[in-house]
């Protein structure tokens, strides 16, 4: 088992009431498994998302991730467990427009502390694998949204993550382009990497091998 | 990693180029002002410590109560040293320093007049000024030697070797060359061209082993290990064995190394000097980094929310808080290291013009290791101190909030930069009522009547052959027309050289010490000078040759002497009387800055050192000119004809406020600019924070005016503050430095009132650019944003 959600809950106070984000989740994610997350706007998606990828908290409950209680860990563990094995993607990309994507691809290495030379091969392999290697010098704006979340794919892979969390990833795409990174999820997803997915669309989402139906923070 | 952040950092400045460049000239003024104001510190620190036993040498001063106050001041009796030397065991070196004496130097057809001295054959050894050719020990042996510096060896000998080489002094001794000093340092307070053997005053008959006359400085160097508290203690009595007149005068040893710096005293306790100044300015240069390093804050971290993206995938994708906050500050130091470069153009264009603005040779010394050292350390120093916040800020956003776009527009983070904003301001605000009072005192100083008619109206140095030719002189300049009066003195009528608190009056309180400005004059210094006579008569030899024993007053000498009917009064001084003649109204003798202080005005029986010369009005002055220096020529041939124009030298009293009050406006204009720098760029921050709060306002039907009212009232009310602030501690500043002077304005309320009023245009003409601009901006455009 890759990771485990038991009775989360997280919730902000408003006006001296409590308002729930998320309620009483219970979730068992295997490795290989190819989840969908869906559910209308302000179900809690994209928080339990941020919730599985550590960057936010929870109020009560327990998540264990690779046989490690999560909730118990200090900063620092905690933080060293995502960057080894949590890669993102995000709706619109978020790319460093001041770095080309090569560069783009070699940041992840350089907080990992990769040698130089480690890190030149895995960039290279890396664009070849993405077939991008003559957009290697060219900056984020220079690039269609398509090959933008190209790049954002590869570098959430690039570290060899175990678990790859994707925030509407294709929600800035036309359809061939949204056709293109979801067949990518499955081709990666077979070579075994788990994906979770947050996604308003249907058909996206038929790309998993589990739909798990949000609404007002509750699974449904 | 290192060289990534380099790449963001470089190409961040590039995308922003404007932004950039506000930043970097901000802080590479601040740069620059510091490290000028750092070079002139470490020069005048400087002063004296390259003397090897710095550590051990000490002026001789007294300590004596006058009236109600105690006096301490640095001349000693000339006997004074050998007494030292004889009876203190703990002293390894006395010297004497006679004061700096013009002479004239003749080599051949050469004549040179140069500055220097007399000593002790133990001054070099006290002071280490380094000999280049002589020896140490002999150079003063014989009467007849002179020790001379490089510069002037070069001026009289040329390229031959001097040492060894006769010139005659002050055309009458011959003197051989024994000693060549390397040229005395810039920062010495000594300074001088030649030192000649104090043998050479027994031989003029100069000397005099009278204790009452305390007219040179004694220097002592106590030997190695010698407890300077214990020496102070037997010292202090020394006077009480040999002074028959003021045994209970104290002696009193004073670091040497203190004398530029410091040495000024009241009531007998060191209060500062020199030291003041320095101060001052070492306090307005770090005032003026620290606002240019505020603007550097304010400016990156204004730009925050173009930075939190950043900051959130960083973090997304690995970036601890400490990589973040190590990136954030190479940013910082990239542009605080480029702003050096920039500053390092700035100093090498006004180091010069600065070196003469405050009047020292400074330059900047690019091969001491310890200049690149420091520039390194203030660069590193100034690039973490504004960058820490913007670091600290901007590497805690959370990244699940700037990266979902839920981003809030952090209204409470402007906090502080606000208080920022204010504390610009205040300085700026302190800044500009002091150029304001300084200009203000400046300017009725100026004002103030002298007294005189400084007007055409030169003086000449008595020397050569003057004396003994005076009246042939004197004739011929008034036969020859150039001359309308002359008058012989005993100092320029800008200066007092002698005082005195034993004039004795009918009815004088036995306690009375007032100081005296004694002036003593041959004949007609009325009809010279243009002095105004309130009673009595002008000093006229011709007609009543007693007039030599005759006295005018001035009427704060009346007032002391509290005299009905002065005119005919007697008053002693030296055991002569000396009658009253007339009364001339106040003038300035000495600062125009302080109260005038009662003056005696004595006729010929005294001593004189200068010819003061009115000029012919009706002829012109490069003519009259022509004609007097050929007379002097003629009856002094040995001498070059030099003088001095009165209004020059009265006005050369203002040159120290002059340069404090330029010095004060240069650094008001600087903090005024760096502050708007830091005024704009918040401005503009705010407008882009608030850019859909415009548009929501537009929409619903605001004016362009009423939202560029609404943008800049609160930057205003920050101004407002900084005034509330500014005003208490300029008032307290402005006020303490006009207390120096008894001559003095009063300040007004409007001074603050204008300089509040400037700052809040200048702040309103910065922020309201940016407001027009957010305001006139299409609301389709900036909702569509969102």
């Amino acid at each position: 088992m890759l990771l485990e959600l038991k009775n989360i809950f997280k919730w902000v106070n408003s006006g001296g009431q409590r308002v729930f984000l998320l309620k009483d989740i219970n979730l068992k994610v295997d490795e290989g498994d190819f989840i969908s997350i869906m559910g209308p706007s302000g179900s809690g998606k994209s928080t339990l998302l941020n919730v599985m990828g550590m960057l936010d908290g929870f109020n009560e409950g327990e998540y264990n991730f690779l046989e490690q209680s999560v909730h118990t860990l200090k900063e620092k563990k905690r933080a060293t467990l995502y960057k080894e094995y949590i890669g993102f993607v995000f709706q619109s990309y978020h790319l460093l427009d001041e770095l080309t994507v090569q560069e783009n691809l070699e940041m992840p290495l350089l907080y990992k502390k990769f040698k130089g030379s480690e890190r030149k091969a895995m960039v290279a392999d890396m664009l070849d694998r993405f077939n991008i290697v003559g957009k290697k010098d060219l900056f984020p704006a220079q690039l269609s949204g398509g090959q933008q979340q190209l790049v954002g794919v590869a570098r959430a892979l690039i570290a060899n993550p175990k678990l790859i969390l994707a925030d509407e990833p294709t929600g800035n795409l036309n359809s061939n382009q949204s056709e293109e990174i979801m067949q990518l999820f499955q081709q990666l997803n077979k070579e075994g990497v788990t994906i979770i997915q947050v996604t308003h669309s249907e058909k996206n989402a038929q790309y998993g091998k589990r739909i798990i139906q949000l609404l007002d923070g509750r699974m449904v | 990693m290192f060289k990534n952040y380099l790449k963001i950092a470089w190409r961040n400045l590039l995308r922003n180029k404007s932004f950039s460049l506000l930043n970097i000239i901000g802080l590479s003024i601040g740069l620059a002002v510091t490290a000028i104001i750092t070079i002139w510190i470490n020069f005048e620190m400087g002063y004296d410590r390259f003397h090897v036993n710095i550590d051990r040498v000490y002026e001789v001063n007294n300590i004596y109560p006058i009236g109600d106050e105690i006096l301490t001041w640095n001349s000693t009796p000339k006997v004074m040293a050998e007494v030292i030397k004889k009876d203190y065991p703990e002293v390894e070196a006395v010297s004497r320093y006679y004061f700096n004496t013009s002479f004239l130097f003749a080599k051949d057809e050469k004549r040179i007049k140069s500055t220097g001295t007399i000593v002790d054959s133990d001054f070099l050894k006290i002071f280490t000024f380094p000999l280049l050719q002589g020896n140490l020990n002999t150079v003063f042996e014989d009467v007849n030697s002179v020790v001379i510096t490089e510069t002037f060896a070069k001026k009289l000998f040329g390229s031959k070797s001097p040492i060894g080489q006769l010139v005659t002094i002050d055309n009458s001794d011959s003197f051989k060359v024994t000693g060549i000093l390397k040229d005395l340092p810039k920062n010495s307070s000594f300074n001088f061209e030649f030192l000649l053997p104090w043998a050479y005053l027994h031989q003029k008959g100069w000397s005099d082993d009278n204790w009452g006359n305390n007219s040179v400085a004694t220097y002592v160097m106590l030997k190695k290990g010698t407890d300077f508290k214990s020496f102070s203690k037997k010292i202090k009595t020394l006077r009480e064995r040999y002074d028959k007149g003021s045994p209970k005068m104290k002696t009193m040893l004073y670091p040497y190394s203190r004398t530029w710096l410091y040495g000024e005293f009241k009531n007998g306790v060191e209060t500062g000097g020199r030291i003041d100044i320095i101060r001052m300015f070492g306090i307005i240069a770090a005032i003026i980094l620290i606002i240019a390093c505020i603007n550097f804050m304010n400016l990156s971290t204004a730009r925050s929310e173009k930075r939190a993206k950043e900051v959130g995938i960083r973090k997304v994708i690995g970036a601890e808080k400490g990589a973040l906050i190590a990136q954030f500050l190479g940013e910082s130091i990239l542009i605080s290291f480029l702003a050096a470069l920039l500053a390092f153009i700035f100093i090498l264009v006004t180091l010069p013009s600065f070196s003469i603005l405050i009047d020292k040779p400074i330059a900047l010394d690019l091969t001491n290791s310890s200049f690149w050292l420091a520039a390194l350390g203030i660069i590193i120093l100034t690039g973490i101190l504004a960058g820490s916040y913007p670091a600290l800020y901007l590497s805690a956003f959370k990244p699940s909030a700037v990266l979902k776009g839920t981003f809030k527009k952090m209204n409470s983070s402007i906090t502080p930069r606000k208080v920022l904003v204010v504390l610009q301001f205040a300085a700026a605000i302190i800044f500009i009522t002091a150029s304001i009072i300084v200009m203000q005192q400046l300017n009725k100083v100026q004002d103030r009547q002298a007294g005189y008619n400084k007007n055409n109206l030169i003086y000449t140095e008595i020397e050569g052959d003057m004396e003994k030719n005076y009246n042939l002189i004197k004739n011929e300049l008034l036969r020859s027309g150039a001359a309308s009066s002359v008058t012989k003195t005993n100092a320029p009528m800008t200066e007092s050289m002698s005082n005195t608190w034993d004039i004795k009056w009918e009815g004088k309180d036995p306690n009375d010490k007032t100081l005296v400005n004694r002036f003593i004059v041959d004949d007609a210094i009325i009809k010279t000078t243009g002095m105004q006579l309130i009673a009595g008569r002008d000093f006229d030899l011709k007609k009543y040759p007693t007039d030599s024993t005759a006295v005018i007053l001035n009427e704060s000498a009346v007032k002391l002497m509290n005299f009905n009917d002065p005119v005919g009064k007697i008053i002693k001084d030296f055991g002569i009387d000396w009658h009253v003649i007339g009364v001339a109204k106040d003038f300035v003798l000495k600062s125009p800055f302080q109260k005038i202080e009662p003056l005696v005005i004595q006729g010929a029986k005294g001593w004189f050192s200068f010819i003061h010369i009115k000029l012919n009005k009706e002829v012109s002055t490069s003519e009259n000119l022509a004609v007097i220096e050929a007379i002097f020529k003629k009856y002094n041939p040995e001498y070059p004809f030099s003088y001095e124009f009165i209004d020059s030298a009265y006005a050369s009293k203002f040159d120290d406020q002059k340069r404090i009050g330029r010095l004060v406006n240069l650094f008001t204009l600087l903090t005024i600019f760096i502050s708007c720098l830091g005024l704009f760029g918040l401005a503009s921050y705010m407008a882009e924070n608030r850019i859909k709060e415009i548009g929501i306002r537009k929409v619903l039907g605001a004016s362009v005016q009423s939202i560029t009212t609404l943008l800049s009232i609160d930057f205003l009310k920050l101004v407002l503050i900084a005034i509330v602030i500014a005003v208490p501690i300029s008032w307290y500043l402005t006020s303490s430095w006009l207390e120096e002077f008894a001559f003095r304005i009063t300040i007004s309320w409007w001074i603050f009132l204008a300089a509040g009023v400037l700052a809040l245009v200048i702040a309103f003409f910065t922020v309201g650019y940016q407001a027009i601009k957010a305001a006139v901006v299409n609301p389709v455009k900036s909702l569509r944003s969102e």
